[in-house]
């Protein structure tokens, strides 16, 4: 198609191919007159600017010139060089004369354009041609035989390729060969064509036809094989193009006849040697394949004859060609629609010969009458064959997992035929991240093999940062035992090191002292005599401070008497004195004392006496993190610890400078905050460099090891964050290639939508079919669909959990998974919890136990308590046990130890209000369970330490809601049906995004026989016993009533009794059920272990590495009350009947996917979670059914859809509904 | 670093054009100058030929396969002008639409980001792109933009869907406002950006550095930063990696990867967008990455590793 035009009636010349961007020389023509008869002369530039859509060539430069051409060409000669930067242009003048242009000057719009100029030949020089391997090299040739080489280093003095050819002729054509640069090709109107070399200086041969019709307009060497040439012919009598073969040069090898009028030019192209253009006396553009003969092309020209015809060397598609009518045309071979186009050609042509009337005789010219193509197509369709520029030979793409796909053909030079080439295409894996890879192994090795101490030391020999030896240091001792002592150790508080430290400073003291021997004596003596002076001492009732206390004391006013002591500054005497007047009055001395002192340890002393450490972390200096930590450390009890070592933490990072912001995540893994560690670590570490990632991974991973090991914790909680570093990490193994490692890296339980999609692609990667197309599909569904999908979508509406369905039941006979561990929530997280509530699929409750207090939620921001509630919820059983008080006597404090702890399994359902009663009330645990519905059927507690919605942050720091596992949080977060028989929210009325459960993988939840290697339960735990203690005991007498351990004192005021709902068990995953399901609990009253060491109330050991497991019972479906048996069977049979005479497999998919999705009805049933209504409603739809009379049992369904509860209904109605409609469609 | 783990014999019969596995990287398509497009189960390094797609009457291009949420889909595109999309139907491929819309060679096709639905874009020689969008009931609906590379249009390729000013996931529910945009490449030397405004497509960039044809595009996947990044080839032997990092999308600054000898033919990043797999310049492969100072580094020349089919060759002749 036309792509521009110039009005011109010129010699035309391509820039080389390497100028950019693409020109296009015209000179004005010699022999030839436009309309005007002007005999002006001129060399112009255009510009070849094809991102402007018009039909206008962009003029550069307009030089105007004393001659007029014959040929214009435009060689590249001292380009690279840099000498001439746009090349040479070179043009062949009408008398003899070869002029050398700088067509870099010309545009520059310079006068002095002529490099040189020579005119040595004889008449019109028609033929020029540059040399491609030598372009300082130029043949000319014109009348007479004459032929030049010029060297255009050295113009002066042309060369002659041997002696002129006789008889005397014209030259109209000169071609160097295009393989081998000293051959030079001419050729005249007389026909012959003689092949020079110039090595020896003579012709080489002489190719003429027999018949002497032959008239020479074009040569053109075949740009691939070295002896292969064309000749055209002028001849209207034979306008035919020959090629020739030197190798048999007795008569042309092919003859191509396609022209009906004498060719006036041709062209071969140097980008395909398949393309040869030709054009001639009719009208014709034609290209052909001159190594078959097949036309190929014929463009599309509305225009007259062309003389002269050019390809574009930069650009392969695009040609030139000069025509008679006085324009030159650039086009494409390459097709295309000229609609846009054509309108403003046609109008250009009638406005110029509307002009046209140079003699002012009143008559415009008549067209020229030449042959003209009418109606020209609007569509140009492109070559028959594709030019071998658009056929890609090489390709690489990259595809998931690594692998890049890459073929090659060899270049396409050999002969067809030669030999069958082989069509490989090899696929590769490609692995750039060595160290990565490396390092991953290594860690699913220590994984594996749970060695994780040799693990953390050997990234602790090789750390060679401080920080990262203290980080991986920090990790170990998670593993470790007696962990709590190890981390102060870490922190530089070494007990060994400290005694020896204050013996010594003691000693000091005491040699100070002894070199006052005498003093010392001195007061011995004093002592002495203090001593004896008690046997008989003076009661004084003076008026003086001393007398008053005596008075206020002999009356046994102990409170007057600490005012007073305290008044006085009698420090001692005052607290010694309120030892003896009570508690009460004892924790108010203290305070007074403490708002008194004001020493530099004086906090630190209100801490360790208050136990209130959250005081301590809150307001410490975060220079003096170490030393809070420390504290944390020592005294902190396991429940609160983790919170404090947060909060600590959550300083650091908010408040604290760069350096004080990564040493937080010390204080996370302490905590054994996993989420809060990788929100640090990223937080510090910048780059997203696969090992810095794999520095993240290594970490978190030891830790959730850790933590799992130490806690009883749902071991696939994923939270947000580490759920996104933790894919990341798999999408980088994948693209490794790694792609089982991958899958072993991704969180299972999470339902971040991006997760469960790359894990769907994992598996497929490996050729597996995942089970879980459905919820993948599900995941994709949310997406627009173009397809004709509106029934899915609208059944989406109704029951997004659909798919889910399906999803769990392929699952649940998934041979390697732990039962229920799997289910892993397939649910929308799109879908926010208030958009499901109906969510009853027939799903069996999720495992008490399974609850992700993390990822659960990810639009609910997380507050900094929630994560770390989610991370140890469940605290010792022996400790909880035991720590069961009530204030209900008016002593300050009795314990009720373990006692309503007998039926556990039954788990009455705490009453929701617990959780807003103040920590120190007793509640649920203490009030007799509620009768169990089913006795002897564990009941699932839906729990999970809720959203911080629910739970805001108690403003005291003795009341951390993390010691309360297995409380029904979701009482609060999702209002519990209030029925009238108080049923338990069936666990699949959560959203399903909080059932969660493991996967195979390294993060499952431990295997069953693995359990046993966990760390001992600490049976003999004893809780921090506060410094006041001993002082206490004669007061508090709990022990009369305590059967077990030494208890805490009941006054440790901030001391909350984690309350251990009977839903307890509902804590432990899948830990081997045991016959008597709290046993464990109730643990013998060992004798605490001595604890020499520690410091008073500093917990023991192991403190923190406690009980996890209560073992819970494998949950078996209760049975369906016998009442309401019959609405099972009915509907049962009622399917079965459907499907045996339904026979579209359509409409047996529905049938049995309505036969497992009524499963939840059942469910319901067993549960007894219906109204009374709606039970009784489905018994009279039942009985239509038994009549067959489907109508009136739609109607009743219509009724029960419209009066009952919407979400208690909507699981199953629906699907009733359908079977019911097939039922009366099936007429069965 | 590079390590051939399959080695497929296509069994066409003229050059290979395009090789491309599916989403999984299980499935081989392949198309050739012989007309054909091949489909293989490349699975633990096997080839099992699934199908042999005959319908187009030229050299086939390219092949894409749309994102398996869609089904099994393939489209092909060809010197014939054509664009077939091949669907799975029942564990047989067959032609389930053909475009037709082209006047010239239809030289690349590539699926938009599958949250945008079922789009191809499909570049032609005649200078215009068309974008099919499937509308459900076997209908697509295409809008096409005309002239948008005179002379040709080389290559397309999407720009992974992101919603603009914020990389954090949308609120349930809501479909995300994307703004769709893809690259192009062309005979005109320039890259160009378009943009969907209210239902059109805009020029929203053009981009000049290549000096000859851009032979090819590919925009980056996203990789959680709001750089965006495309590489592009060209005829010039030029590779250039073009970024932008203001939201808007308006200031792009090109970066020269490597001036090779010859027609660099095809560029295509990695799943993590951090390597570069570059075809061309005489005929090789060479993988490319952009170091931490933003040098970007020639790290491994696929040919030695693997072997081309002339090495290959070689050995077979030394085991002989």
């Amino acid at each position: 198609m036309k792509l521009k035009e110039v009005d011109r009636t010129a010699m035309q010349a391509w820039s080389p191919a390497g100028q950019h961007p693409i020109y296009l020389a015209t000179g004005t023509s010699a022999q030839q007159l436009d309309a005007t008869f002007s005999t002006s002369a001129s060399l112009e530039i255009f510009e070849l600017d094809l991102s402007d859509p018009s039909l206008d060539m962009k003029s550069c430069a307009t030089f105007s010139s004393s001659h007029r051409y014959h040929k214009l060409i435009w060689g590249p000669h001292s380009m690279t060089a840099g000498e001439r930067v746009s090349g040479v242009l070179i043009a062949g003048g009408e008398n003899g004369n070869v002029i050398l242009y700088d067509p870099a000057r010309i545009i520059a719009g310079d006068t002095e354009v002529i490099i040189a100029q020579k005119d040595k030949h004889t008449g019109p020089v028609r033929a020029l041609d540059v040399n491609m391997f030598q372009t300082n090299l130029v043949a000319s040739g014109a009348n007479e035989s004459e032929i030049y080489i010029w060297d255009l280093n050295n113009f002066a003095t042309p060369m002659t390729p041997g002696v002129k050819t006789q008889p005397l002729e014209d030259i109209s054509c000169i071609a160097w060969n295009r393989q081998v640069q000293h051959i030079l090709a001419s050729a005249s109107p007389s026909g012959r064509a003689t092949v020079w070399d110039l090595r020896k200086n003579e012709p080489i041969i002489k190719v003429s036809d027999h018949n002497n019709r032959m008239h020479c307009s074009g040569l053109a060497w075949h740009p691939d094989v070295a002896t292969q040439m064309v000749l055209a012919s002028e001849d209207d009598r034979l306008p035919v193009i020959q090629m020739w073969d030197l190798r048999f040069a007795s008569s042309p090898l092919r003859v191509l006849e396609s022209h009906t009028r004498g060719i006036l030019a041709i062209a071969w192209s140097m980008a395909d040697s398949e393309l040869l253009l030709s054009c001639g006396k009719d009208a014709k553009i034609l290209c052909s394949n001159p190594n078959t003969g097949e036309v190929l092309y014929e463009l599309p020209t509305n225009t007259q004859w062309c003389f002269d015809i050019q390809w574009c060397p930069r650009n392969p598609a695009v040609l030139s060609a000069a025509s008679f009518d006085g324009r030159i045309s650039v086009y494409s071979i390459m097709g295309g629609s000229m609609d846009g186009l054509r309108q403003k050609q046609v109008d250009q042509l009638s406005s110029s010969f509307g002009n046209l009337d140079p003699f002012g005789t009143g008559q415009p010219l008549p067209p020229l009458q030449l042959p003209q193509q009418t109606a020209p197509q609007s569509v140009v369709l492109p070559l028959k064959k594709p030019p071998k520029w658009i056929r890609r030979p090489v390709g690489a793409s990259f595809s998931f997992g690594g692998k890049l796909v890459t073929f090659e053909n060899a270049k396409p030079q050999q002969q067809p035929g030669i030999e069958q080439q082989r069509h490989h295409v090899y696929v590769s894996q490609v692995v750039t991240e060595k160290e990565f890879l490396a390092r991953s192994n290594q860690l699913q090795e220590a994984v594996q093999s749970e060695g994780f101490i040799s693990y953390c030391q050997k990234k602790i020999d090789m750390a060679q940062a401080d920080f990262e030896k203290n980080v991986w240091a920090f990790l170990k001792v998670n593993f470790e035992e007696d962990s709590r002592a190890k981390y102060l150790e870490l922190l530089g508080y070494r007990k060994d090191d400290l005694r020896n430290k204050i013996t010594s400073a003691l000693n000091k003291e005491g040699r100070a002292d002894g070199e006052l021997g005498e003093r010392v004596k001195d007061n011995k003596q004093e002592t002495e005599d203090l001593g004896s002076a008690k046997k008989t001492f003076n009661i004084s009732v003076s008026g003086d401070v001393d007398g008053l206390i005596t008075q206020a004391l002999l009356t046994g006013n102990f409170e007057s008497a600490v005012d007073l002591c305290l008044h006085d500054n009698r420090m001692a005497d005052a607290i010694i004195l309120a030892i003896a007047g009570g508690q009460e009055l004892l924790s108010r001395t203290q305070e007074k004392y403490f708002v008194k002192m004001q020493s530099k340890i004086t906090r630190l002393i209100t801490a360790v006496v208050t136990k209130n450490w959250k005081e301590i972390v809150q307001s410490c200096d975060l220079q003096n993190w170490r030393e809070a930590l420390a504290a944390v450390l020592t005294y902190a009890r396991p429940d609160e610890f983790a919170a404090l070592c947060d909060l600590l933490g959550n300083r650091l990072e908010s408040e604290g400078d760069s350096l004080l912001q990564t040493q937080a995540c010390l204080c996370y893994i302490c905590a054994g905050n996993v989420e809060k560690l990788v929100a640090c670590w990223t937080k510090a570490q910048d780059g997203n460099s696969p090992l810095s990632l794999q520095d993240l991974i290594e970490k978190v991973v030891i830790l959730r090891k850790a933590v799992q090991l130490t806690q009883a914790v749902d071991p696939n909680a994923v939270g947000a964050l580490l759920a996104e570093k933790m894919s990341q990490y798999a999408n980088l193994l994948a693209a490794q290639g790694s792609i089982a490692a991958a899958l072993t890296f991704l969180p299972a339980s999470t339902n971040q939508p991006n997760i469960v999609l790359l894990r769907d692609r994992l598996c497929r990667a490996q050729g597996e079919l995942p089970a879980r197309q459905e919820a993948v599909k599900a995941l994709y569904d949310r997406q627009p669909m173009p397809k004709g999908r509106a029934g899915t979508v609208a059944g989406q509406m109704q029951g997004p959990q659909a798919p889910a369905q399906q999803y769990y039941q392929q699952v649940r006979i998934a041979p390697t998974v732990t039962t229920w561990s799997n289910k892993t929530p397939t649910a929308l997280p799109s879908h926010p919890p208030a958009g499901c509530p109906s969510d009853t699929q027939g799903d069996n409750p999720p495992p008490p136990g399974f609850i992700v207090p993390g990822a659960v939620n990810p639009s609910a921001p997380q507050p900094a308590m929630y994560s770390q509630a989610g991370a140890r919820p469940a605290y010792p059983q022996t400790y909880q046990a035991t720590q069961q008080y009530s204030f209900g006597t008016g002593g300050p404090a009795l314990y009720q130890p373990q006692q309503p702890l007998s039926a556990p399994a039954s788990a009455p359902y705490p009453n929701p209000a617990t959780n807003t009663t103040p920590p120190y009330l007793p509640s649920a645990p203490a009030h007799p369970a509620p009768t169990p519905l089913y006795p002897g059927q564990p009941q699932p507690s839906p729990t999970g330490p809720n959203p911080a919605s629910s739970f805001p942050l108690p403003p005291s720091g003795a009341s951390f809601q993390h010691g309360r596992p297995g409380l029904p949080a979701t009482s609060v977060a999702y209002a519990l049906p209030t029925g009238p028989t108080g049923t338990l929210p069936a666990a699949s009325d959560l959203p399903a995004s909080q059932r969660t459960g493991p996967q195979n993988g390294w993060n499952d939840p431990p295997a069953l026989n693995r359990a046993a290697k966990k760390k001992k339960v600490p049976d003999n735990f004893m809780p921090p016993v506060p410094i006041t203690s001993p002082i206490m005991t004669p007061l508090a007498d709990p022990q009369s009533q305590m059967q077990q351990a030494p208890a805490p004192p009941a006054g440790a005021p901030s001391f909350q009794a984690p309350q251990l709902p009977m839903g307890q068990p509902a804590l432990q995953g899948p830990y081997p059920p045991a016959p008597q399901p709290l046993g464990p609990c109730i643990v013998p009253p060992a004798a605490s272990k001595p604890s020499t060491e520690g410091a008073p109330g500093a917990p023991i050991g192991n403190a923190i590495q406690h009980v996890q497991a209560l073992p819970t019972e494998k949950i078996t479906k209760k049975p369906i009350p016998e009442e309401h048996l019959i609405l099972k069977t009915t509907f049962e049979a009622l399917i079965q009947r459907c499907l045996l005479s339904a026979s579209d497999p359509q409409t047996k998919r529905k049938l049995d996917d309505a036969n497992k999705r009524l499963e939840c009805l059942y469910d319901k049933l067993r549960e007894q979670t219906l109204s009374p209504t709606i039970i009784s409603g489905l018994h009279n739809m039942v009985k239509s059914i038994e009549t067959r009379n489907y109508v009136e049992g739609l109607n009743i369904h219509t009724h029960i859809v419209s009066t009952s509860n919407f979400s208690e209904t909507s699981a199953f109605m629906p699907v009733l509904k359908v079977v019911l409609t097939q039922a009366n469609k099936l007429g069965v | 670093m590079v390590s051939v783990i399959n080695t497929v014999d296509t069994s066409h019969e003229d050059m290979i054009h395009d090789a491309q596995m599916d989403y999984y990287g299980t499935r081989l398509a392949t198309c050739s100058s012989d007309r054909s497009v091949k489909i293989f189960d490349v699975r633990n390094g096997g080839q099992i030929l699934i199908a042999d797609l005959r319908g187009h009457e030229g050299p086939v291009w390219q092949v894409a396969w749309a994102h398996p949420m869609y089904g099994n889909i393939l489209a092909s595109c060809s010197y014939d002008r054509k664009v077939i999309i091949w669907k799975e139907e029942n564990g047989t491929w067959e032609k389930t639409y053909e475009y037709t819309g082209h006047d010239s060679s239809v030289n690349s096709v590539c699926w938009a980001p599958h949250d945008y639905g079922l789009i191809l874009a499909c570049g032609s020689s005649d200078g215009a792109i068309s974008l099919l969008s499937y509308t459900g009931d076997g209908q697509w609906e295409v809008k096409k933009i005309s002239n948008a590379h005179t002379i040709g249009c080389n290559a397309v390729s999407w720009a992974p869907a992101v919603v603009p000013g914020s990389l954090i996931e949308q609120p349930s529910g809501q479909k995300p406002n994307y703004i769709k945009r893809f690259a192009s490449g062309g005979c005109d030397n320039l890259v160009k950006i378009w943009k969907e405004e209210d239902g059109q497509w805009k020029e929203e960039q053009k981009l000049e550095a290549h000096s000859d044809w851009v032979r090819d595009v590919a925009w980056a996947p996203s990789i959680g930063l709001p750089t965006s990044t495309i590489a592009s080839c060209s005829q010039d032997g030029r590779v250039f990696i073009w970024t932008c990092d203001d939201a808007s999308g308006n200031s792009w600054s090109p970066k020269l990867l490597h001036k090779f000898n010859d027609v660099v033919w095809h560029v295509s990043w990695s799943i993590t967008a951090n390597i570069l797999a570059v075809s061309g310049g005489d005929n090789k492969v060479t993988l490319w990455k952009e170091s931490v100072d933003g040098l970007w580094a020639c790290i491994s020349d696929v040919n030695k590793g693997q072997g081309g089919v002339s090495a290959v060759t070689e050995g077979q002749q030394n085991e002989q």
